[in-house]
């Protein structure tokens, strides 16, 4: 641990009855948690206790009317039945009920985690036990998740995301919405080598950056090619339905085939829509704060130096617009389940100077040669062509593989970060500090070395970003593959601490504006402090 | 490395300046052979045999067919253990293979995160392994096959104790 004043926070923070997540005792989730993580089942089985129960009386109601007016004989032989098969059910019921009740109740039991100074441990599992412990120094992201279900009763699940091939977050499910900020912050303390001695970790300041509206996500989704394909294919479709309802074919035969597909593209387009709905930018010593969810609301934070990699894509129909959208690596991030749109979205849909913004929070330094404006740079990244800007372009013999795009397809190479511009129709701009290079490849294949072409690639953590130029000339391949190599070795050499809040001490002035976003930013390491001082503005309470 | 990116050497990516390449053990070869020709040959053999058993027969096609896969794993086997080869160097490891479609990849010792000894039964037979470099990265596919075993151990060890000295985070 650096050392750092120790911020004392006076006890303003919440009562002392709550419980202090972070103070090194083991804790268990809330106790709702079986309730909310099983509410669909939950829902069946109620429903169907209800329809036992709504069948019983319906069915006792109906008999004794239909037996008074009709046969009049023996209704008691019928009830009887009816009532020994439903009662037999109802235990059935019943049993299974309480067993998932009783197996639901030992999970929460044996579900316990403990936030030490290095790591964060959670235990948990009845018949196969796991035992997982993070170390907060390897901490990539924290995300406080409410699914809607959770929300109601005011819970959240903290997901604390390590790099890790595969599955390696730890999901502390579900803590209060207050435990879950609480934590979060105190992790981040930690991580930035931040000390207090109160259990309250102080929460960041932050400071509002970026506001989707509502009818820019919706233009956005209707603007997109899966929209488009669908409204084209559906009108087709209903002409030719049309069509062949005029020479005798039924009707509606076409449209049940074509329905499973657009059930499929109305699920991508309402998630795109869901995701980014309500999406906030936010910026905080801490890092990136992304907020975001129609139903499930989502809470990212994203510190200093985490972004792997940054790609600005622009699909052809928001060329009129002049729309962006911004997705990152971060290691650990769409590793695990479903390869989340939702958590490596930077930003749904931005204008040019928005996107540029919240680059230059993730990429503070573009490194560019002095004098030269970064905006301009990456404005021609974004919609240049040819070697305006610095760029080296594929040469003319890339004709022959890319017709249509080798004009623009170039990369350039500042100080910091390596900007490869890509794309003719969609247009794409992917931006790789040269600190997080992981490693660098060239690939060439039978007509490419006839040409006299290869393709350079520099490999990034797994996400949506794969940077590639394909098609430079093998001379200009071989000159990027050995000075990439040297110039990812001298950033990662002065490349800033983990902990971000731990670099050099005379670089933790406080008083500095956490929040001053310009694109020719700040050094690596924000200059501010993560705890706002006693007298300092009150820290933005996170939800 | 090369420094020297103007240097008319360096024109060619799959040839950097003043690197020593090793070359992988030709005992790579035979075993690719064996795993990738020899069911070939048997299934072409088998339907060989079939045509000559049951005269003016359609097993010609396929036993034709088998056999000239074989040969033609044999033989590209052969040119692709020969073009596999790897280099360290101060701070990275190199590794290039393929002759048609090549493929070079410069890996630094910092962002190692493990490295993999693996060899399967026909590996072992014929006293090979295969060193695999891993890094948080799943693109950088950093794998030299056919390396002798004490071989294998030393780039390992090697390795790992490189990686330790130059660790950087992510």
């Amino acid at each position: 641990m650096a050392e750092q004043p120790v911020t004392e926070r006076p006890a303003a923070g919440p009562p002392s009855g709550r419980p202090a997540a972070a103070d090194g005792a083991w804790h268990r989730v809330h106790p709702l948690t079986p309730a909310v993580k099983s509410w669909s089942a939950l829902v069946v089985v109620l429903v169907v206790v209800a329809q036992e129960f709504g069948r019983e009386a319906v069915g006792g109601s109906g008999d004794t009317g239909d037996s008074g007016g009709g046969s009049g004989g023996a209704p008691f032989d019928v009830r009887d039945l009816g009532g020994g098969v439903l009662a037999g059910g109802t235990a059935l019921v019943a049993l299974v009920v309480l067993l998932a009740v009783g197996f639901a109740w030992l999970s929460w039991r044996m579900t316990r985690y403990r936030l030490t100074d290095e790591a964060l441990e959670l235990h948990q599992g009845v018949l196969s036990r796991r035992q997982r412990a993070a170390r907060i120094d390897r901490l990539q992201a924290v995300d406080v998740v409410q699914p809607l279900v959770a929300r109601i009763f005011g819970l959240a699940r903290l997901s604390v995301e390590v790099a890790g091939s595969g599955d390696s977050k730890i999901e502390l499910a579900y803590l209060t919405h207050d435990q879950a900020t609480g934590l979060r912050a105190h992790l981040l303390a930690r991580a930035a080598g931040v000390t207090y001695s109160t259990t309250e970790a102080p929460e960041a300041p932050e400071h509002a950056v970026f506001e989707l509206p509502v009818q820019r996500l919706l233009g956005s989704v209707v603007l997109s090619g899966a929209f488009v394909t669908a409204v084209v294919g559906g009108l087709g479709l209903a002409v030719g339905a049309g069509v062949a309802a005029a020479f005798g074919a039924p009707f509606g035969s076409a449209f049940a085939g074509i329905f499973p597909m657009a059930l499929a593209v109305g699920g991508i387009l309402w998630t795109r829509f869901t995701n980014g709905f309500g999406f906030r930018v936010a910026s905080s010593p801490d890092g990136v704060r992304l907020r975001h969810g129609l139903l499930e609301q989502r809470s990212q934070t994203v510190p200093p130096g985490r972004v792997q990699a940054v790609r600005l894509r622009q699909p052809l129909l928001w060329r009129r617009s002049g729309w962006w959208n911004v997705r990152v690596n971060v290691a650990g991030y769409g590793a695990g389940e479903q390869q989340g749109e939702g958590e490596t979205t930077l930003l749904p849909v931005a204008d040019r100077d928005e996107a540029l913004l919240v680059l230059s929070m993730v990429v503070p330094d573009l490194g560019v040669a002095p004098g030269e404006d970064p905006r301009r740079l990456v404005g021609t990244a974004m919609d240049g062509s040819g070697p305006d800007g610095g760029f080296v372009t594929a040469p003319r013999q890339a004709r022959w593989l890319d017709p249509f795009a080798w004009r623009r397809t170039g990369y350039r190479v500042t100080d910091e970060v390596l900007l490869v511009r890509r794309g003719w129709l969609h247009r794409e701009v992917d931006v790789v500090p040269h600190a997080r290079t992981q490693s660098l490849g060239v690939r060439q294949g039978p007509v490419q070395r006839r040409l006299g072409l290869a393709t350079f690639a520099v490999h990034s953590t797994p996400g949506p970003v794969a940077p590639v130029v394909p098609h430079l000339s093998s001379v200009q391949a071989a000159a990027l593959l050995a000075e990439q190599s040297v110039r990812a070795r001298a950033a990662r050499l002065a490349a800033g601490p983990e902990r971000w809040m731990a670099g050099p001490g005379d670089d933790l002035t406080p008083g500095a504006d956490p929040a001053a976003p310009a694109v020719p930013a700040a050094p690596a390491v924000p200059a501010a402090p993560a705890a706002p001082a006693a007298d300092g503005p009150p820290p933005t309470a996170a939800s | 490395m090369s420094e020297h990116p103007g240097n008319p050497r360096a024109a060619e990516p799959f040839e950097p300046d003043g690197v020593r390449w090793s070359a992988v053990s030709p005992r790579l070869a035979s075993a690719r052979r064996v795993s990738g020709c020899v069911p070939l040959a048997v299934l072409g053999l088998g339907f060989a045999v079939a045509a000559l058993v049951v005269p003016w027969s359609q097993f010609w096609l396929p036993a034709g067919l088998f056999l000239a896969a074989a040969a033609w794993t044999w033989w590209l086997a052969g040119r692709q253990a020969a073009a596999w080869a790897y280099a360290e160097q101060e701070d990275d490891l190199l590794v290039r293979s393929g002759i048609m479609f090549r493929r070079i990849v410069v890996v630094p010792y910092g962002r190692m995160q493990f490295v993999d000894v693996h060899a399967g039964p026909v590996d072992r037979l014929f006293r090979i392994a295969r060193v695999q470099l891993h890094t948080a990265s799943a693109a950088s596919d950093a794998a030299i096959p056919g390396l002798a075993p004490e071989e294998a151990a030393r780039l390992r060890d090697r390795l790992s104790s490189r990686g330790q000295s130059r660790l950087a985070g992510l």
